[in-house]
């Protein structure tokens, strides 16, 4: 909300300038966004326009004489408002009105013109633009126009937070203020000449849903004129960022910013009775309200309607067909209290948020709606030459059923951690915020003003209290605290997360909702938004791996080819029947372009699946790969990762079509697996330390093509030979030499015991033993 | 004449420490062992010598002389190989391993979360997709609250929805936990907003002390600390009364600006002040929903947004960056 400095000040006796105010509302809870200085260029003046003749050579132009308080000036002037007699603002040549625009002499059409007579909205006071300003105040030609009509003033950006509907106006601005500074608040004195007729003659007002507005009142005028508005009310409503429109409804909007209440203006003769009816919209009614929008309402919207049909939409927006226009002459002023839940029902399925409805929805002051049609219809009276009828409508079915709360001394101390306040100190605060306060025993009893609904409790009051007494002043403590018991840490996280760096791997973030074009790629159910972003980012990560596919992709993008990334997060499984899917913490590795950065005395070497499958064994200790079929990878270059009979992952080259579509002309290999198995550490015992020495012995095999390594070093295990430390892959090759369908393993078995050296004899013994195994399960041969 | 042969032996171990090249090992032999070198100079004046004497002296300068020799051979065999053998260019680049690095964002969590757990706080977590229930409705924030504007919500259908903040964190924990409950809660929190300082998906961490006798000054305390330790002691903090449904009092907490130390700059739109987290006292309508009775027990809770800190620390100005995993951005972090 934005308001201008001068307009809170009429309603608060009060010193302190525009940056002061600003910051002790900010300080307080009503935060103020922004403070703009606005003011009038000083060279421009007022002047008066002594003579205004049709220009020789344009039909649209007036060749004037003006007066600017040094002599008589000629100035070319296209205003269609531009006559004799009148004051205007006036700009001497070399004036600078901002924006890289400097007045110059000029020959407009042969004439010359020795300066610019401005409108309002080229001085930046309004943004009327339709002619020359027209300055009624008495002012000395060649005054300075920012001095002469006191123009100089701040516009406050003030963000109110949702529980303070009652600053949502310059009076809950001024109320604030005077209470932060100490300063006695100041409303509006009017009184209205009211006329001999009665409003009840002339206007009823019926409520039948009292539940969705408990209250309206309603006043009637008529000999209205419409015509533009003062110049003062129209620069507020400029400053505010409200479009001015006519006298009637411009005064509704100013009363609104004023007093936080939202009225409405109904062309009387519009209205069949005329008469008011509050009643609920029958579900599917239709209905056009101002915008020209036909909408479709609910039976919880709540609507504004004659003797015969509806003509506005209740706290929201009026009717097209009862709307104020020029030729007006009489109105039925609203002022009404409408139930804030049901307002904002009707906002939210609309989709139509408008001043009203947002005051409405944060709760007007119930107290004020009399008061509001009251200096609405006084505005009227005086700006729009409106008459008046006597009396105000005013159908109240509000009670204020609140009871006084208490706050005692303890709570204060208790919940702020603070010394008791100064005596007196507490029935200031509570006093100037508008409620009346007794001292009780061990503490107060106050009851809070009718535009506060939001202080209802003793938490409330505990709250306003230290939001005026001043956060400030509480001091600091750093409590002291016991241990508490259980609670997740997980430091290994951490060191997972430096492993993968030190080992050359780039953590990445990706978004939680990716795109549908991985869908056929990983199947199974996935969580869908309503409401996304783009449809780009609408389905909840079933994997990382679409994430980490899309890092690659820009960065390849971006000439990066050589890309080690991995992530840390949860992918997210609809579980039938649940309310709330399964959230599985997941750890996805990427690898692509060459392995090592390009090094003088190597070759280099694109990244292989073997890399990635290392990785896997250093990351999951015990960790084995089978054969596995998913489509996101390549078909025979990828594998489950299976740790104690469970699958906990896989890996492998990704698949060609996906490579086609991030556009990864090389191979690119994933792995992903359940995040668990990589952090949790399973201590099986310190294992002893062999003091005796090893022996190994090497194996050239020839194997059948088909059968995978993994049996060979099954059959070995096997055999239950303890002394076997470990079996070791030295060499695989095919080729020419071998028969055709057989490859050449080599491998190495190292024998050690824990209880003496080993004899040559009992090695060769096992050596046989395993060869004749290979041989008989597996049909291996010894290459010759 | 023995003398002589043993300060020739102790001048020759003197001049052999400063050969450098084969010319001097030449220059050596021929001064020491030639045929007018000092060695035959001596050994001209074995006639002087008695005949009892001169085969002792005979064998002694015959072993001097072998040892001179063979300590020249070693010499020049030492210069010789130091010649033949080519050194290495040790200005060539070495085999580097490549570099990798921790996200940003999960190296400043790691970093609040150390100076949390310093203070005594656990390390909590929850869903990320959630409830109405635990994500507004327990944190007193009813349909239909204006409250709900502050936060645009992402759905998958009615009550299902994306957390919006870490918030709800701090109901399982109440619900699941006796007291004390203190804890943070660092996680992934999701917003529909889509723009340079705003990402649909970011982090936060929530955290909470919920116990008798905990008061705002407390709360104040703990953040003065956390500040502290996390930019600097000299920091100032500047608390603004505030409004969250789930606290009161609440307040917003600003920091000085570590930019240009509270002069004014564009960073912190000239107010010399930066929003760095929220929080406040848990309303005691939060402790009706978990069952804690209001009367007995207090408690603080904060929020903080991690993205927006790690922004402040090392001058990140679009907030998207943190998520597209270009590696010229990340690897600035390892």
């Amino acid at each position: 909300m934005k308001i201008g400095y001068k307009w809170i000040r009429e309603f608060v006796d009060l010193d302190a300038g525009a940056l002061e105010a600003a910051k002790a509302l900010t300080m307080s809870g009503t935060e103020v966004e922004g403070a703009v200085r606005q003011g009038v260029p000083g060279q421009v003046v007022c002047a008066r326009i002594l003579e205004a003749h049709r220009h020789p050579n344009a039909d649209k132009l007036f060749v004037c004489t003006v007066d600017a308080g040094s002599g008589p000036l000629q100035v070319v002037c296209g205003a269609p408002n531009t006559r004799e007699g009148m004051t205007s603002a006036f700009a001497p040549i070399g004036t600078d009105l901002g924006g890289g625009f400097v007045v110059k002499k000029a020959k407009i059409r042969g004439v010359e013109s020795f300066g610019v007579l401005l409108s309002e909205r080229e001085i930046g006071l309004t943004d009327d633009h339709t002619g020359i300003m027209e300055i009624e105040a008495v002012c000395e030609p060649g005054a300075p126009l920012g001095e002469a009509l006191d123009l100089e003033d701040w516009v406050l950006d003030i963000s109110v937070t949702p529980n303070r509907g009652d600053c949502l106006s310059v009076i809950g601005i001024a109320r604030e203020l005077s209470v932060l500074f100490g300063c006695p608040l100041k409303t509006p004195e009017f009184s209205i000449q009211e006329a001999d007729i009665d409003v009840g003659s002339a206007l009823s007002v019926e409520i039948v849903d009292t539940r969705g507005c408990p209250r309206y009142a309603a006043r009637f005028i008529d000999g209205i004129v419409i015509a533009k508005s003062p110049f003062t009310m129209r620069r507020r409503l400029f400053q505010s960022g409200v479009r001015a429109i006519n006298n009637v409804v411009d005064i509704t909007n100013y009363v609104m910013l004023e007093y936080g209440q939202p009225l409405h203006a109904f062309d009387s003769t519009l209205l069949a009775g005329p008469a008011i009816v509050v009643r609920r919209a029958r579900e599917g009614e239709r209905f056009v309200t101002l915008d020209s929008v036909e909408r479709v309402l609910r039976d919880t919207d709540l609507l504004i309607c004659d003797r015969e049909k509806p003509v506005a939409l209740a706290g929201v927006m009026g009717g097209e067909n009862s709307e104020v226009l020029p030729g007006t002459t009489s109105v039925v002023l609203e002022s009404a209290y409408f139930d804030p839940d049901g307002i904002r029902r009707t906002s939210k399925s609309l989709g139509l948020t408008t001043e009203a409805s947002y005051r409405f929805e944060r709760g007007v002051d119930p107290g004020i709606q009399v008061e509001a049609a009251n200096r609405a219809a006084y505005l009227m009276e005086r700006h729009a030459r409106g008459r008046v009828y006597r009396g105000v409508i005013d159908v109240n079915h509000l009670q204020d059923t609140r009871a006084a709360i208490t706050l005692s001394a303890g709570t204060l101390e208790r919940v702020l951690g603070v010394q008791p306040p100064a005596e007196g100190e507490v029935e200031r605060i509570f006093t100037a915020l508008g409620c009346e306060v007794r001292r009780i025993e061990g503490g107060w009893s106050v009851s809070a003003p009718p535009f506060r609904p939001d202080v209802e409790r003793e938490i409330d009051l505990v709250e306003e209290f230290v939001r005026i007494h001043g956060m400030d002043k509480v001091t600091p403590e750093l409590p002291a605290f016991r241990p508490t018991p259980g609670g997740v840490s997980r430091p290994s996280l951490r060191d997972l997360r430096r492993s993968l760096a030190a080992m050359g791997f780039n953590e990445v973030i990706t978004y939680s909702f990716i795109s549908p074009r991985w869908k056929d790629f990983f199947p199974g159910d996935s969580l869908r938004l309503v409401n996304p972003i783009s449809d780009e980012m609408s389905l909840m990560r079933t994997s990382l791996v679409p994430g980490l596919l899309g890092a690659l992709e820009r960065n390849r993008r971006l000439q990066t080819r050589d890309v080690c990334i991995f992530e840390i997060g949860r992918t997210f499984h609809p579980v039938e029947g649940a309310g709330l899917p399964r959230e599985e913490e997941r750890l996805g590795v990427l690898m692509s372009g060459m392995r090592f950065d390009q090094h003088w005395s190597d070759q280099p070497r694109q990244v292989d699946f073997y890399d990635l499958k290392g990785l896997a064994e250093l990351l999951i200790p015990g960790v084995t790969v089978r054969p596995s079929d998913l489509p996101h990878l390549e078909s025979g270059r990828q594998g489950d990762l299976v740790l104690d009979g469970e699958v906990i992952g896989c890996l492998g080259a990704v698949h060609p079509s996906i490579r086609t579509i991030i556009d990864a002309s090389e191979d690119v290999f994933v792995l992903e697996t359940v995040l668990g198995p990589v952090i949790e550490r399973r201590w099986k015992g310190l294992a002893e330390i062999p003091r005796f020495p090893f022996t190994w012995r090497d194996l050239s095999l020839v194997v059948d093509e088909k059968i995978p390594y993994a049996d060979i070093v099954r059959e070995v295990e096997s055999l239950g030979i303890g002394e076997i430390r470990k079996v070791a892959a030295l060499d695989v090759y095919s080729g020419e030499k071998l028969p055709r369908g057989k490859r050449g393993v080599t491998i190495r078995i190292t024998y050690q015991s824990l209880e003496r050296t080993l004899e040559d004899a009992e090695i060769s013994a096992w050596q046989e033993r395993v060869i004749s195994r290979l041989g008989e399960s597996l049909g291996i041969t010894l290459r010759g | 004449m023995e003398k002589q042969l043993e300060e020739l032996q102790r001048t020759f171990l003197e001049d052999l420490e400063s050969i450098r090249d084969p010319e001097q090992v030449e220059q050596a032999r021929i001064a020491y062992l030639g045929r007018k070198g000092r060695l035959t100079t001596i050994l001209r004046q074995m006639g002087s010598l008695s005949p009892e004497e001169r085969p002792r002296i005979g064998a002694l300068a015959n072993s001097i002389k072998a040892k001179m020799e063979q300590a020249l051979a070693e010499v020049s065999a030492r210069i010789a190989s130091r010649q033949s053998v080519q050194g290495i260019d040790v200005t060539l680049p070495g085999r580097v391993l490549r570099r990798g690095s921790v996200h940003v964002i999960n190296q400043v969590m790691a970093e609040i979360e150390d100076i949390f757990r310093d203070l005594g706080f656990q390390v909590a977590s929850g869903p990320e997709v959630e409830d109405d229930y635990h994500n507004f409705e327990a944190l007193n924030i009813p349909e239909n609250h204006p409250a709900r504007d502050m936060q645009d919500t992402f759905y998958f259908g009615p009550g299902v929805l994306l957390r919006t903040h870490t918030s709800p964190v701090q109901i399982r924990v109440m619900e699941s936990q006796g007291l004390p409950v203190r804890i943070i809660a660092p996680g992934k929190v999701y917003r529909c907003d889509f723009d340079i300082t705003h990402s649909p998906m970011f982090h936060q961490v929530e955290g909470l002390w919920v116990e008798e006798g905990i008061t705002f000054a407390h709360l104040k305390g703990v953040l003065y600390e956390f500040a502290h330790r996390c930019f600097g002691p000299e920091v100032p903090l500047r608390f603004r009364s505030s409004f969250f449904p789930f606290t009161e009092p609440s307040a917003e907490v600003d920091m000085g600006c570590i930019i240009c130390r509270g002069a004014g700059c564009r960073v912190c739109g000239n107010t010399g002040w930066l929003e760095i987290l929220g929080g406040g006292m848990v309303d005691p309508e939060v402790y009706r929903f978990v069952g804690i009775d209001p009367h007995v027990v207090t408690g603080f809770a904060f929020g903080m947004g991690v993205e927006r800190i790690a922004m402040i620390k090392y001058g990140i100005d679009d907030i998207r960056l943190f998520y597209d995993g270009d590696l010229r951005f990340l690897l600035q972090f390892a």
